[in-house]
């Protein structure tokens, strides 16, 4: 049983993984704050550790 | 081997001043940094390094967006300001009662996020409206919320510097609560006596007038649930581990941001709390990159041997010498490198320290009270930046360091005596 909870656990933590990458890809295009190409680059890498999790690559 | 790491070492200093001055970006200028040092160090360009090490405090990461976004949540709900409101309508002819208390909400936010700047997003402007009226003037305002912002930062259960410490020195992250605490009444009493010394409130009514209106329905059960249903799982973790999926801090604070917003009075659509995550995200993004960022500096300066330099020159040190220097290198290391300072010098410290018999529970509680301290110098000035701005403090730079210096002077101060006498301190670890 718990055994099967933690997986549970386990897949809703790549679901937030996921959940926040949505909204990290959507501030890549459009943001209030922190604009310019510094902060595309900045956004870029930080979407990509994100994307890696998700898919299990990394 | 030493000239060789030395070598990069400075190579990896210049460029760090010279992109944190020409891309005004540390997160970026940390990237770059990385892969300048690996370049000069001969591993050509260091794509895997630099994958892995994005990867190093990635879970710190999700922790700072959880714990933000329950934070935020709760506030949207209206619970932060019926907290304030009634703080003003109970206790205003009890001034020292309100400053404690406003305070005490500065503390929460940071406290479970491990950033002060949180703290300042989510209660500073409200608990800067209350100071004002509480007869404190704009200096005194600024000094009040930037230091019981980097204070809310070391309270527990998060305290970043010490939980990198502990991931970077192989040392479980538990019996800090009270070596944390304990240094932190001291320091936030102190901070209050000063700051509220000589404040004559306002009228309660001009203050309360102030304040947004409370929400309908809203009642202390709606207010307090959230908070208990927190601390029921943080407890539950602690004491029925067995008993219990390991949860995590992420999923946490998550299942608490859906208690708030079952306990919300206000039925909101889900586009508008969808729209408090994606504010959330854009306010803790700085912080998320730092800590991404720092984890590829980390791995890079492992592999190029530089922080071993670091290390070895660190621990081969006269423990005299870093009770000297540790006032001032730590901050400044904290400026430029944000949460890496914990980790580039906080964990030779910590090795140092374990070497010679010291507790290191103690030494590893008393450097997180020093790292904060540079949060309002430069070149990122994070926290002081974002104080400043909160506030609407109109007067220089300079003015606001010369407001914090005698707390901050304080604070440091008991921080040095907590490193120095860390044994005798032993008594305050309590698993």
């Amino acid at each position: 049983m718990l055994i099967a909870l933690n997986d549970i656990v386990h897949i809703l933590y790549f679901v937030m993984v996921g959940f926040f990458a949505i909204f990290l890809i959507k501030q890549f295009f459009k943001r209030e704050k922190k604009r310019g190409m510094v902060y595309d680059i900045v956004y870029a890498y930080v979407i990509m550790v994100f994307l890696l999790r998700l898919f299990y690559i990394k | 081997m030493y000239l060789q790491a030395t070598i990069v070492l400075i190579a990896m200093i210049a460029t760090f001043a010279i992109s944190s001055w020409k891309l005004k970006s540390t997160e970026l200028s940390m990237v770059v940094t990385a892969i300048v040092g690996a370049l000069v160090g001969g591993f050509g360009f260091p794509a895997r390094l630099l994958v892995e090490g994005m990867f190093t405090f990635f879970d710190v990461g999700m922790t700072f967006i959880t714990a933000a976004i329950f934070i935020n949540i709760y506030s949207a709900t209206g619970a932060m300001d019926a907290i304030v409101r009634a703080i003003v309508q109970n206790f205003h002819s009890k001034k020292w009662i309100v400053f404690i208390l406003l305070g005490g909400i500065m503390l929460i936010p940071g406290a479970l996020t491990g950033a002060g700047s949180v703290s300042i997003f989510v209660v500073g402007g409200m608990v800067s409206t209350v100071l004002g009226y509480m007869g404190l003037g704009k200096k005194k305002v600024v000094g009040f919320v930037f230091m019981f912002a980097v204070l809310s930062a070391v309270c527990p259960p998060i305290n970043l510097w010490a939980m990198l410490m502990c991931a970077q020195a192989n040392m479980p992250y538990v019996g800090f609560d009270i070596p944390l605490l304990a240094p932190l009444l001291v320091i936030g009493t102190f901070t209050i006596i000063f700051f509220g010394w000589g404040a004559k409130p306002k009228d309660k009514q001009e203050i309360l007038d102030q304040l947004p209106e409370p929400i309908e329905g809203m009642n202390w059960i709606r207010i307090s649930l959230p908070l208990i249903s927190l601390v029921v799982l943080f407890l539950m973790q602690k004491y029925l581990a067995f008993y219990l999926p390991v949860l995590g801090l992420p999923l946490t604070f998550i299942i608490c941001a859906l208690i708030s917003i079952l306990c919300s009075p206000k039925r909101k659509g889900i586009k508008s709390w969808f729209s408090t995550i994606n504010v959330t995200m854009e306010q803790v993004f700085p912080l998320l990159a730092t800590v991404i960022s720092v984890g590829t500096l980390v791995n890079i300066m492992t592999a190029t041997g530089v922080r071993g330099l670091i290390a070895i020159t660190f621990v081969t040190l006269p423990v005299v010498l870093i009770y000297v220097a540790a006032l001032f290198f730590l901050p400044f290391a904290q400026g430029s490198l944000s949460y890496g300072s914990a980790v580039i010098l906080g964990t030779p410290i910590i090795f140092l320290f374990n070497s010679i018999g010291v507790n290191v529970t103690i030494v590893a509680a008393a450097l997180s009270f020093m790292f904060p301290l540079g949060d309002a110098l430069p070149p990122s000035r994070i926290v002081g930046r974002v104080t400043i701005s909160t506030v609407e403090y109109e007067g220089s730079y300079m003015s606001f360091l010369k407001a914090i210096m005698i707390p901050a002077a304080f604070m440091g101060g008991v921080a040095l005596l907590m490193l120095i006498f860390a044994n005798k301190f032993s008594f305050l670890v309590v698993y």
